[in-house]
């Protein structure tokens, strides 16, 4: 099959039926949930000694009734961890490329703690918009600016992530169709280009990663404001 | 044994001769992140199956101390019981010499009172011994005294002359035989 830069980013379709369903829950498969065993086996007590410093980490800062929301945080990190993982094998389709699935989650997320924050603490909320202070003349523009930079945060969450790993997959892409054309012509050029791969991979490990967390941690900083 | 490399020999040369796998980019990708992929397997594999596996072990080996420990601790009661049951024998010895020692501290009061009476008696009885030889002796005095004067008032003047002149007498006599 010839394929062109972008196959890898269309939506999965095995005759006609969309297979997005699956390839977005698939990694759930993956991670084996705890049953009510005390000695696990390997993967378990890896999985928990992973996950736990997270949780711990994410929910420190957050009030008890920020405490709620560490299930669906620490879920959405392992799905964007291992979505992000396995979209470096090769002819993966990473659901995580697709600006509308990154969307989906981060404008209900934000929104809810927007709304939250809205809700409960009016006052607070609002208040965010005027860092402490601020000169009395600025106080118009700097409420403009703040509502702009509150506004476009969920935009924010979601492109990051999109463009990180959608530039991350390309460039991977790029740099092996120049080592494969390379091989004939130049093969040491083909060799140093294979290096560049090999740490470009190394990176794209570490993005996928550090994206994941960073989705995370940024609705956990948000709803700390708000909760 | 070699059964599965040669299926696996045979099927890859069969799709890539035939051009139902075709080489393309995705190929040198592939090959990429599957060297990563099982570099890092190889390396550090059996080091995170081990920390798993310590992981584990510390948290059995903790529920075990604590079993432990609650043994230790039995076990220390039961030694502790023991010994006072032992000690409950020995109580009888204990009673025996508290017992001695009180009557042998009552005895030596009993004995220091004794002396101190015995004492005090002694001091009224000399007190009244030297009442008496002291009356006794004023009244010697009294009489030696009653007597030299009556003595000396029935001097009378002729005796005195007389014994005078006899003193003399005397006292040339004696210087007569000291000279000689």
């Amino acid at each position: 099959m010839n394929l062109s830069f972008f196959d890898q980013f269309t939506s999965p379709c095995l005759l006609g039926i969309p297979l997005i369903a699956i390839s977005m829950l698939f990694p759930s498969l993956l991670i084996p949930y705890s049953d009510n065993r005390w000695i696990t086996n390997r993967l378990s007590t890896l999985q928990s000694w992973f996950l736990n410093p997270i949780t711990k980490q994410l929910m420190i800062p957050l009030n008890k009734k920020g405490h709620k929301w560490a299930l669906i945080l620490t879920s959405l990190t392992t799905l964007l961890l291992m979505i992000n993982l396995l979209g470096l094998l090769p002819y993966t389709f990473t659901p995580t490329t697709q600006l509308s699935m990154n969307m989906a989650l981060a404008f209900p997320l934000w929104f809810a703690t927007l709304l939250t924050g809205l809700r409960n603490q009016p006052t607070i909320s609002l208040g965010h918009l005027l860092p402490e202070g601020t000169p009395a003349i600025l106080i118009p523009t700097l409420i403009l600016i703040e509502t702009t930079s509150l506004l476009i945060r969920p935009l924010a969450l979601a492109v990051r992530l999109t463009a990180n790993l959608t530039a991350g997959h390309l460039l991977i892409q790029l740099i092996s169709t120049a080592a494969t054309t390379l091989l004939p012509i130049m093969p040491t050029i083909s060799i140093l280009t294979t290096t560049i791969l090999l740490l470009l991979t190394i990176l794209e490990v570490a993005v996928a990663m550090i994206q994941a967390y960073v989705f995370v941690l940024l609705l956990s900083l948000y709803l700390q404001e708000n909760i | 044994s070699s059964g599965p490399y040669m299926l696996g020999t045979g099927l890859l040369l069969y799709l890539l001769s035939k051009e139902i796998y075709v080489i393309n980019h995705e190929t040198v990708a592939a090959a990429s992140i599957l060297s990563v992929i099982i570099y890092c397997i190889k390396k550090y594999g059996a080091d995170v199956a081990a920390f798993a596996d310590k992981l584990n072990e510390e948290k059995v080996a903790k529920a075990l101390a604590v079993k432990n420990e609650a043994i230790e601790h039995l076990q220390t009661a039961i030694e502790e019981e023991k010994k006072e049951q032992w000690r409950v024998e020995g109580r009888s010895y204990l009673f025996d010499a508290k017992r001695n020692n009180i009557a042998m501290l009552l005895e030596t009061n009993y004995r220091e009172r004794l002396l101190t009476v015995y004492n005090e008696v002694k001091k009224r009885l000399d007190y009244q011994v030297a009442l008496q030889a002291l009356k006794r002796q004023k009244e010697q005095d009294h009489m030696i005294q009653w007597v030299e004067r009556n003595v000396v008032q029935s001097i009378t003047p002729q005796q005195q002359k007389e014994s005078i002149a006899k003193c003399i007498l005397d006292l040339k006599a004696l210087s007569k035989s000291a000279q000689a």
